[in-house]
């Protein structure tokens, strides 16, 4: 079967999960079957088979498992969205027409995408500029103690979520003149890179840390300095790299928990969730608890879509359930089976990045790849062991799942990207 | 209160769901036992300035022993030619060129090799049509390693450090 035929196969998976949920959830909800589910069901197939379609004719020997796999995730995200509002839902569709048109563009106005190299500095800089908008006043938004959003009239938007995509090509066409240079020189049996060669990537790394200090969230810096992190060591090949990054990332959290205010109280929280001085205080540990009520209570089979105990009146049981916290609301309503597909479906994601990475035959293509995948891995970290009280939680969507316009147009752009890399490679080898 | 459709409805989501696993890791792994695609494109040069082994072949710097490039074609030299070049040589299609290049594609002074640090690297002297190392632009100092090709135009050479 051909890669094409077995990627248009993949797709019935999906189709059959909206189905299947929105016709659960309905019943749930309204005790009678809707043919409305049927037709979300026909809509977001007709979607997925125009993504199919551009990839056939554009990018034909393209990894043919990456947008079934991203199907299932959003057809999973839609339809727990859907069984929380039915508002967000319908946003989040057109949400996802926007990520597929953005997705539709990338392929097509970007046939060779090694001309972004040429562009590395310009990609920095607007990246940077991004990270810094939301701090300007009028147009920044602050939440929960993070400047995260901006708004543009109607429209509101997560600016970290693109430059996120734009440090990464810097990274990667910098690394590739560079990572030589890098293990060059040896001084006292350790690789010292001259200040020369390092120095730019200290710098971007310096000033992307400096300004989430500044707009103060923390799940975007883990993600950045690892994937930063990630692609310095498959540039040289040392592992002295990322464990001299890991113990200074270790040093810098230390530092920020114990003087930045808002990190050390999410710090305590995720320490002490059911201390109940924390548990009443806002802003305090009532969502990482209630998050682990939810998923304990969900046991291991789950208590059935639309079972999940929301809210109550206008009070939140599960703050922030359609964004933070849907993994708890995935994991309440289809149990610990049902959290273990989602983890094993964002496995499958990794792995084909990482295999595109494999294939690649030129260092950009490899490094862009590596670095991609590794910001969505460490995104699916970032939000899970938070909500699951491994690491202290941090407000980022889980890619393609949650309930967010600017997450799923950025993720769609990296899948695009990926899918770039993977045709020229793919098409390399068999020749 | 569940209805007995709506659990049948969870389980047939969450089957589809395992199911949809069960073929993306069954076709993963045929493809891992047989990696055809990446076989038959064939391994990149052994010790080459690949993603991986030019850093490792870098970790030992035993000092260059007798650096050369290796003519592989070039017009108007002979395949097998050597050029010494642990002294430095600039690569052009000009009088002062050290390696003179008979290519229309080349630059007067096109490219340039120099001793750093005990190890030969090749630069690009903004050429206009560019220098490549193993088919890959080059744009900054690059060190050479055994076994790295260095085209200009039509002329391409191998280095070579033992």
């Amino acid at each position: 079967m051909s890669a094409r035929n077995r990627e248009l196969l993949g797709l019935l998976p999906a189709s059959l999960l909206i189905v299947a949920g929105f016709g659960a959830v309905f019943l749930q909800e309204q005790t009678q079957l809707d043919n409305l589910s049927l037709t979300y069901g026909a809509v977001f197939l007709g979607l997925c088979f125009a993504a199919h379609l551009i990839i056939r004719v554009r990018l034909p020997d393209a990894d043919p498992y990456l947008l079934p796999i991203v199907a299932v995730l959003a057809s999973i995200g839609l339809v727990v969205i859907y069984r929380l509002n039915e508002t967000l839902a319908r946003d989040q569709a057109q949400w996802f027409v926007i990520g597929l048109i953005a997705f539709a563009a990338t392929i097509i106005f970007l046939r060779d995408y090694r001309v972004l190299e040429r562009y590395r500095y310009l990609i920095a800089a607007g990246s940077l500029v991004l990270l810094l908008l939301p701090r300007i006043p009028g147009v920044g938004q602050q939440a929960n103690g993070a400047y995260l959003g901006i708004s543009l009239g109607p429209v509101s938007f997560q600016p970290a979520e693109f430059a996120k995509i734009g440090i990464i090509i810097f990274l990667a066409s910098y690394l590739r003149d560079t990572r030589a240079l890098l293990v060059s020189r040896k001084r006292f049996g350790i690789t010292l890179p001259r200040l020369k060669h390092i120095g730019p990537l200290l710098l971007v790394w310096g000033l992307a840390m400096l300004m989430l200090v500044f707009i103060r969230d923390l799940g975007s810096s883990l993600m950045f300095f690892g994937g930063f992190l990630a692609m310095l060591y498959v540039a040289t090949d040392r592992l002295i790299f990322p464990v001299v990054g890991f113990g200074l990332f270790g040093i810098g959290a230390w530092f920020f928990a114990s003087t930045v205010g808002h990190v050390g109280d999410r710090v305590s929280a995720w320490q002490h969730p059911f201390d109940p001085k924390l548990y009443e205080q806002i802003g305090g540990s009532y969502q990482i608890a209630q998050s682990l009520f939810a998923q304990a209570d969900g046991g291991v089979w789950g208590q059935g879509f639309g079972q999940a105990l929301v809210s109550v009146g206008d009070s939140p049981i599960l703050p922030a359930a359609q964004t933070d916290l849907i993994y708890a609301v995935i994991v309440n309503e289809l149990g610990l089976i049902g959290g273990i597909a989602l983890l094993l479906i964002y496995v499958l994601l990794i792995e084909r990045g990482f295999r595109i990475a494999v294939l690649a035959r030129d260092s950009f293509s490899k490094l862009l790849a590596t670095g991609l995948t590794t910001v969505v891995a460490l995104q699916v970290f970032v939000i899970v062991g938070g909500v699951t009280k491994v690491i202290p939680l941090t407000g980022v969507t889980l890619p393609f799942v949650s309930y967010g316009g600017s997450s799923i147009v950025a993720n769609f752009v990296i899948v695009a990207l990926l899918l770039l890399i993977s045709d020229r490679a793919r098409r390399e080898a068999r020749r | 209160m569940l209805q007995p459709t709506a659990i049948v409805l969870q389980g047939a989501f969450l089957l589809v769901l395992f199911l949809f696993v069960a073929w993306v890791v069954r076709s993963t792994l045929r493809d891992l036992r047989r990696p055809d695609e990446q076989r038959a494109a064939g391994p990149p040069p052994a010790d080459a300035t690949g993603i991986h082994s030019a850093v490792t072949a870098g970790a030992a710097p035993s000092g260059p022993g007798d650096p050369r490039l290796v003519v592989e074609r070039a017009p108007g030299h002979t395949p097998g030619m050597e050029y010494e070049v642990a002294g430095g040589a600039v690569l052009g299609r000009g009088e002062q060129a050290e390696i003179r290049l008979d290519d229309p594609f080349a630059s007067s002074a096109h490219a340039r090799l120099v001793l750093q640090g005990g190890r030969v690297v090749l630069e690009d002297l903004g050429s206009t049509n560019g220098t490549f190392l193993n088919e890959e632009a080059v744009s900054g100092p690059q060190p050479l390693h055994q076994g790295d090709r260095v085209r200009i135009g039509d002329s391409e050479f191998l280095f070579v450090d033992s």
